[in-house]
């Protein structure tokens, strides 16, 4: 390598400066600050650029001050405990940042780089210091530590705002969103508290939603249009920000008012849009959020940013709320419409089905709802819930929409809260339906809703009206042809009895009659028409008819039946009926009976089982499957022979079969055979099918001729001693008793069987007494038994006067107590008494 | 529940009642007891029996009863109970006073007011 041989100078040697370099100089005027201590820190030796920086003049430090007596007390601390430390035990300390206090009391961010030197025996010796200056580095420090901060704080905002967008996006009501955005600013930004507002369109109002504080939960509605900042806000639809209480009450005198016992110092109200960022202005506002800050706060253009965009993605999220909520009231309303019809439909007669309907209505639609019907001089009403609006006013309000068939909603101010709705029906006011909302407001959604409700249900209860119309007809015509008169004859009795279908069915076709062909024929009759209602009540009205006239001296069962079966082919819903027909011929006691395809008659003789009469039958009445033929059966009857004559619903039931209901029949008729004819009918119906039964029931007993000897048992009930003196003054009479002679011994056995029951049976309800009663010629025997226990008996005054009333019309009166008690009471037949 | 056996009416200030049909065991309690409701502040109580078909001691009873409390009350009380009949045979037989019975209502009605 040649010297200068055309590369650069040896970088390896120092370039030679071109004026000398004192040492001196270089160490006093150095860019950095030196310092020379002893181990102790001891200031022994500082140059000239310290003293500058510091602001100390040399004869300050020099043998008086330590290195560490210029630090800030932090800076000591950090001396004693670390710096001192290092220094001894690695004999150098690198770029340590401290603070030196300078003359004036400032403070100048330093560096510091230290070497311990050592004496030959390794003890310390010398501490050389050199300091830069870092004021430059120290504020770019902070400033990488503040952007670093805001860069969290940003990354918190948005984490935060993306938690809110995730929950907004799973709420589907306005509540829920609200719910979602309460806690995003403190979230977000640390607010201290929050509110969020929703603009309800349909009464122009805000409603708070929810609130961070519970206060917030009872704010009153804010009128769209009033000068509450919230409302001003919502409809500028800009974002307000105030940066202290001042600003605040500047642009609205009362929001500081709110802002101090929240303790704000900052608000901001931000109007809920659903327009895109950037579409703020004109965009519809659905809402507000307010927060504030303890803190006088200004709030950067990012954060300004983040608070616009969460306006926007709450504002979407009410939206959408908003559209779910229609379309779920829309269903709900469906629904409920449907189930209010069905519900309605459950029911057949009109005030049921207007109470119903009342019912329905509060709490879901109404608090208080009332179904006026306009029937009878007063109308019926069915109201629920309340409180009553003014009657008057009311009053007025149901005779004009009567009046125009045209419903009145309720308007603000005008003094009545409550609708009232036409029922009409192809344009007929069959009544009102008034009602005062729940929510107690009024949209088109809600009136169009309203005036299907009041349609369908006008449509249900005009069905209703025909309905109870059509039963109250048929029960009528039902009444009066049941109503008349069965004869009565010393050689027979006839005792009916019909029960109407529990619970709201339509009348039925069943029908009993009883009448005397000639003087001596009885004819008696039991049939069914199918079907039910007006139809089926006309239909055997003409049936009934159509016997008596067809029924003759001459004719007989099956003739008749051929002749109903040529009225049937003019009558078509006649067809099908069935007839169970008797005649009876008083003088032989031959009863001829045919059955139409109806259930067979019931025989009882004295002293026998009943027996079903299973002969003379043929098909129902005009049936093409039935056989045509029409036969009939005659019978001779004993005297004190009893017929029964029923229809199916005594002895049908869907879960039973029909042997198994002839055989309950049978039982129970036997059970009775002894039971005075009054009251048998009755008796049946009720042990067979109990009052709760869902079909008609009729039936008729024919008891013939006169038993020589009368024999009853009855229960130890006082009701049923007038039964027994209605079947008892029958056989009397049938024997030609007189008058007077039948009153003494009903009488004597009234009071007979009183004492049985007052006394004999006093603690057994489930006692028997028997009567039986013989006559001659000559006299009247009645003979009442009991099995009580008559202990104590005869106290009674009262019951005295009963047996003393029975010595008083009766001649000879014996009482034998071996078994129970028996009373035999006689009486002669002999004018003369 | 007693509409049946019994129905009331005024002629004056006397109170009638009116007893149908067939009165025992059974009824005369519930009838009593219409018949005390009815007539409480009554200045005199007709009752008639004329209707009635058939009448049993405790019939005689409710009667008697109501006559004894009529009485203390010095409340005039008549028994209308025709010509004959189911009402008069049982009350004669249970030797009613002859002054309580009457044939007929307006005989009745104008006994109590003298």
């Amino acid at each position: 390598m040649t010297e200068n041989g055309g590369g650069g100078p040896d970088v390896t040697q120092d370039l030679r400066v071109p004026w000398e370099e004192e040492p001196g100089d270089l160490y006093e005027n150095a860019p950095c600050g030196y310092l020379t201590t002893l181990p102790d820190g001891t200031i022994v030796r500082v140059n000239r650029t310290f003293l500058a920086w510091s602001g100390y003049d040399r004869a300050e430090l020099v043998g008086r001050r330590r290195f560490r007596d210029l630090l800030g007390a932090g800076d000591r601390i950090f001396y004693e405990t670390h710096y001192a430390p290092l220094l001894a035990m690695q004999d150098g300390v690198h770029e340590l940042a401290l603070e030196l206090i300078c003359a004036d009391g400032t403070q100048l961010p330093i560096l510091v780089n230290a070497a311990l030197g050592r004496d030959p025996a390794g003890l310390p010796r010398v501490v050389r210091t050199m300091i830069f200056k870092a004021t430059d580095r120290r504020q770019y420090e902070r400033e990488l530590l503040t952007a670093r901060r805001a860069a969290e704080a940003s990354e918190k905002r948005v984490r935060a705002l993306q938690q809110v967008v995730a929950d907004l996006a799973a709420a589907p009501t306005a509540a829920e969103v609200a719910e979602a955005v309460i806690g995003a600013p403190a979230a977000a930004f640390g607010a201290a508290g929050s509110s969020v507002w929703l603009v309800d369109a349909d009464s122009d109002q805000l409603i708070a939603l929810a609130g961070s504080r519970p206060e917030a939960i009872e704010y009153p509605d804010i009128p769209l249009g009033s000068p509450n900042p919230v409302a001003e806000v919502a409809r500028r639809g800009d974002l307000h920000v105030f940066g202290s209480i001042a600003e605040a009450e500047e642009h609205f005198p009362v929001l500081g008012e709110a802002m101090r016992p929240a303790g704000y110092r900052t608000a901001v109200m931000l109007p809920l849009t659903a327009g895109l960022a950037g579409e703020a202005i004109g965009a519809e506002v659905l809402g507000v959020l307010c927060f504030g800050f303890t803190e006088e706060r200004e709030l950067s253009d990012s954060e300004l940013r983040v608070v616009r965009l969460l306006g926007h993605q709450v504002g979407q999220a009410l939206d959408r709320a908003r559209l779910y909520d229609a379309a779920r009231r829309r269903e709900a309303r469906a629904t409920f419409l449907a189930e209010t019809t069905r519900s309605l439909e459950e029911l057949q007669r009109l005030m049921p089905r207007a109470r119903r309907l009342a019912e329905r209505l509060v709490p879901e639609i109404a608090e208080w709802a009332a179904v006026r019907l306009q029937i009878g001089p007063a109308g019926l009403v069915a109201d629920a819930g309340g409180p009553e609006p003014d009657p008057d006013r009311l009053a007025e309000r149901t005779a004009l929409v009567v009046a125009n068939g045209k419903a009145e909603f309720a308007e603000p101010g005008a003094g009545l809260d409550c609708a009232v709705l036409p029922l009409s029906v192809g344009g007929k006011v069959l009544g009102t339906l008034a009602l005062r909302s729940a929510a107690g407001r009024r949209t088109a959604e809600e009136t169009a809703f309203l005036t299907d409700l009041a349609d369908r249900a006008a449509l249900a209860l005009e069905n209703a009206r025909l309905y109870e119309q059509e039963r109250a007809i048929a029960r009528t015509l039902q009444r009066s042809l049941l109503a008349g008169d069965v004869p009565s004859d010393p050689r027979f009795a006839v005792e009916t009895h019909y029960q109407a279908a529990a619970h709201d069915l339509e009348v039925g076709g069943d029908w009993f009659d009883a009448f005397l062909i000639t003087p001596d024929k009885l004819a008696v009759v039991v049939g069914d028409v199918v079907g039910r209602g007006i139809d089926a009540a006309t239909t055997m009205g003409q049936l009934r008819s159509a016997i008596r006239a067809l029924a003759s001296a001459e004719a007989g069962p099956a003739r008749l039946l051929e002749r109903l079966d040529r009225f049937v082919e003019r009558v078509e819903s006649a067809r099908m009926a069935t007839v169970a027909y008797a005649e009876v011929d008083l003088s032989t006691r031959e009863m001829t009976y045919a059955c139409a395809g109806h259930l067979p008659p019931l025989l009882a003789e004295p002293g026998g089982s009943p027996r079903y009469l299973l002969d003379g039958r043929s098909g129902a009445l005009g049936s093409h499957a039935g056989r045509r033929t029409r036969i009939e059966h005659r019978t001779p009857l004993a005297a004190g022979t009893r017929v029964l004559l029923y229809t199916d619903g005594l002895i049908e039931r869907r879960n039973r079969r029909i042997d198994a209901g002839f055989e309950m029949l049978a039982r129970a008729y036997a059970g009775r055979r002894d039971a005075p004819l009054p009251g048998l009918t009755a008796g049946l119906a009720q042990s067979l099918v109990g009052r709760e039964h869902g079909d008609d029931v009729c039936l008729l007993c024919l008891a013939i001729g006169t038993e020589d000897r009368l024999e009853r048992s009855i229960g130890a009930d006082p009701v049923q001693i007038a039964l027994l003196r209605k079947d008892l003054r029958g056989w009397l009479l049938s024997h030609g008793l007189d008058e007077e002679c039948t009153q003494a011994v009903l009488l004597a056995g009234s009071e007979a069987v009183a004492n049985a029951i007052e006394h004999g049976y006093r603690n057994d309800p489930f006692g028997i007494v028997d009567v039986t009663a013989t006559i001659s010629e000559e006299a009247v025997e009645i003979r009442v038994t009991d099995r009580g226990d008559w202990q104590a008996a005869g106290a009674d005054l009262s019951r005295g006067r009963g047996l003393q009333l029975i010595h008083q019309v009766m001649d000879d009166v014996t009482f034998d107590r071996t078994d129970g008690t028996t009373v035999t009471m006689r009486r002669s037949r002999g004018e003369a008494r | 529940m007693t509409d049946q056996w019994v129905t009331f009416a005024k002629v004056g200030d006397a109170a009638v009642v009116r007893l149908t049909g067939e009165i025992d065991l059974a009824n005369a309690p519930a009838i009593g007891r219409e018949i005390v409701r009815h007539t409480g502040r009554a200045g005199a109580v007709l009752i008639d029996l004329t209707a009635v078909s058939f009448l049993d001691s405790a019939g005689v009873r409710l009667l008697d009863s109501l006559v004894g409390d009529l009485d203390r009350n010095g409340t005039p009380i008549r028994l209308v109970v025709g010509e004959s009949g189911p009402a008069r045979m049982t009350l004669q037989l249970c030797a009613f006073r002859d002054d309580l019975l009457a044939t007929n209502l307006r005989q009745a009605a104008e006994e109590v007011n003298r």
